[in-house]
């Protein structure tokens, strides 16, 4: 190949390297801008992405449906599903049924088995089996010095059993998902963890000046 | 300097003439020249490498003080410089390979870092494999285009990952498919590319032992239902690569660099020794295979190609050398296949593999004598004694039996060395 050919190979590489961040940064921008606002309820653990820093990690109490025998027998884990959303009393969202293939109603989102096995709980006469479903959200990126703190706050909030849970606020567009906050009280939980930084940190000053 | 006073001295010696320093000096400093080269490559390589993945951990701090904006902006400015590095060198420093790799290797990790900075941005549920396949298949013409080794080399390593990563977890790999395979023929094609340029090159060196490494780590993920017929695979490959190790292309090279055959013969043995117990052969002999499902699974498949890959090379080689030159390992991936259908239905084959290993042994042995390679001798006397060793856990010899067979090889070891080192001081004599 002639140095001619290279250089605009190279070019055509180079937008692509850039086009490819810059169609995922589009892409989220829209749902957040345009698509539809659900609460989930969540609960949480802690792993450590070496590739993304901290992040809390969220289990979603929603996330347990129960689908009839037939519709999903050759069901595998990891396969992909679409979730019919309906949001319950209170506000936050549940899961109604499970797809193998897109619904026409609008209010789903792509999602994935988790795992699926036999009901524990007796359902009434048709045999029952329960999909446990893997939501495309369930990471949620904290500054690295916050992600301690918030997870234990997390924990806390969990523990108290309060009137007002834990949820994270996402927005659905075409069964696109993006997490856009996790709210404990409905204040945000970064809000919450740089409010009880920076009282420590001022009662650490007032400690010092004594 | 040196160099100046011994030539003068030769020529005052009579030994060489003027016009001979001359060559001999003129040959030092083109060395020289290129050896300053090859370092300037292996600093500005490693210097690239290592900022790489310190933006990629600084990104991983995930700023909250930044806005969003910014922080989108800055997931670009890592991948544009590294563009406009890779694209100088391109074309201002078409001929240093300092240039050419270490702009690459940084451009490889800004890649990198822009997806994860943007995944950290909106939160997306990327799982570490879907992450790695963007990145990489974004960094794979980077190699041709820019005629990148190191970048090769990182991607080799980066596929690895990817497949371990989807193929080992049961979670993923029932329905995620493993690119793996698609992954690694595209590379290839850098692989002929170097073979026939720069054979004798570090990066060929480099290369030959990542890809078949790479090979080894991920054939596994194949397995499933039938995973015994794995190992037929893994032989029948590692007698492939110990073929290959004895080409003429490889074993002219020092043994240091024929990963090949270092592989092949390692691993060949290190299997059949884990197979000397008997486990393997209880379960296979229980185990009901359906055979409808057998012939038409991806384990047979794989094993038959690689077998056949393998037997292809045998026969070229038995072709053309001759018959008492071709190495025994050469050969134990087709009594291998034979004593796992044997495996099957009796209990013999454990004892065959036993046999088996212990002729090997004695074989390399005679290979090392013959040779008079110490190195050699004392692999064939270490692959004897681990086989004692094995033996001695599962046997039900007597302690006396056990002890008086240690006593045994312990004195081959001695006597072997000793008599090797008095024949070379004969010799010398």
């Amino acid at each position: 190949m002639t140095q001619k050919i290279i250089f605009p190979i190279f070019i055509v590489l180079a937008l692509i390297q850039i086009y490819v961040p810059a169609k995922m940064i589009l892409n989220n921008e829209d749902v957040l801008k345009t698509g539809k606002e659900y609460k989930f309820r969540t609960a949480p653990i802690d792993p450590n992405d070496p590739f993304r820093g901290k992040y809390i990690s969220l289990r979603y109490e929603e996330s347990l449906t129960r689908v009839k025998t037939d519709t999903f027998r050759k069901w595998e884990r990891g396969q992909d599903i679409y979730v019919l959303l309906e949001q319950d009393s209170l506000g936050f969202a549940k899961a109604k049924t499970v797809y193998e293939k897109k619904p026409l109603n609008n209010n789903y989102v792509k999602a994935k088995v988790a795992y699926y096995g036999n009901s524990f709980f007796k359902m009434s006469e048709s045999k029952s089996y329960v999909v446990n479903i893997d939501y495309p959200f369930d990471e949620f990126y904290m500054e690295e010095s916050k992600a301690l703190d918030a997870e234990k706050l997390y924990n806390m909030s969990r523990r108290r059993q309060t009137a007002k849970p834990a949820y994270a606020l996402i927005k659905i567009k075409n069964g696109d998902a993006v997490l856009k906050d996790v709210m404990i009280e409905g204040i945000s939980i970064k809000d919450i963890v740089k409010a009880n930084q920076d009282s420590i940190d001022s009662s650490k000053n007032i400690q010092k000046q004594n | 300097m040196t160099l100046q006073k011994e030539t003068t001295e030769l020529i005052k010696a009579g030994i060489i003439s003027e016009e001979t320093a001359e060559k001999i000096k003129g040959y030092y400093k083109t060395k020289e020249t290129s050896s300053t080269n090859r370092l300037f490559v292996v600093f500005g390589v490693l210097g690239a490498i290592l900022v790489g993945l310190g933006i990629i951990l600084i990104i991983a701090h995930n700023w909250d003080n930044i806005s969003k904006t910014i922080k989108t902006v800055l997931a670009f400015v890592p991948l544009i410089i590294g563009q406009v590095f890779a694209g100088y060198s391109l074309l201002k420093r078409k001929d240093s390979h300092a240039w050419k790799e270490s702009s690459s290797a940084f451009l490889f990790f800004s890649v990198g870092a822009a997806i994860s900075l943007i995944s950290q941005i909106y939160n997306i549920h990327g799982n570490l494999s879907s992450f790695l396949f963007t990145w990489l298949l974004l960094c794979l013409p980077l190699v041709y285009v820019m005629r990148s080794s190191i970048t090769s080399l990182l991607y080799i390593a980066g596929i690895t990952y990817y497949s371990v990563e989807i193929g080992y977890s049961s979670y993923l790999s029932s329905v995620n498919y493993n690119f793996y395979w698609i992954l690694l023929l595209l590379i290839l094609p850098y692989y002929y590319l170097l073979f026939k340029n720069k054979p004798k090159s570090n990066s060929m060196i480099f290369h030959n032992w990542l890809l078949p490494l790479s090979f080894l780590i991920s054939l596994g993920t194949i397995a499933d239902k039938n995973e015994e017929l794995m190992f037929i695979a893994y032989v029948s490959l590692l007698g492939m690569f110990y073929l290959v190790g004895n080409t003429k292309f490889f074993s002219e090279q020092k043994l240091r660099n024929n990963s090949y055959k270092i592989l092949g013969s390692l691993g060949t043995i290190g299997i059949l020794l884990n197979l000397s117990f008997n486990w393997f052969w209880q379960d296979l002999r229980v185990k009901e295979f359906v055979f409808e499902q057998l012939f038409s699974s991806n384990e047979f498949i794989v094993s038959s190609i690689i077998t056949v890959l393998a037997l292809g090379l045998l026969f070229f080689r038995m072709k053309n050398v001759n018959l008492k030159n071709v190495k025994p390992i050469s050969h134990i991936f087709v009594l291998f296949i034979l004593i796992f259908i044997l495996g099957m239905t009796s209990s013999v084959a454990v004892i065959l593999i036993n046999l088996i290993v212990f002729v090997i042994g004695i074989l390399t042995i005679r290979e090392g004598a013959g040779q008079n390679h110490l190195g050699i001798l004392n692999y064939g006397l270490l692959i004897i004694t681990i086989l004692v060793v094995c033996r001695f856990f599962d046997t039900e010899l007597s302690f006396v039996l056990r002890g008086l067979l240690f006593v045994i090889v312990g004195t081959g070891f001695f006597f072997a060395n000793y008599l090797m080192l008095k024949k070379r001081k004969h010799a010398t004599n």
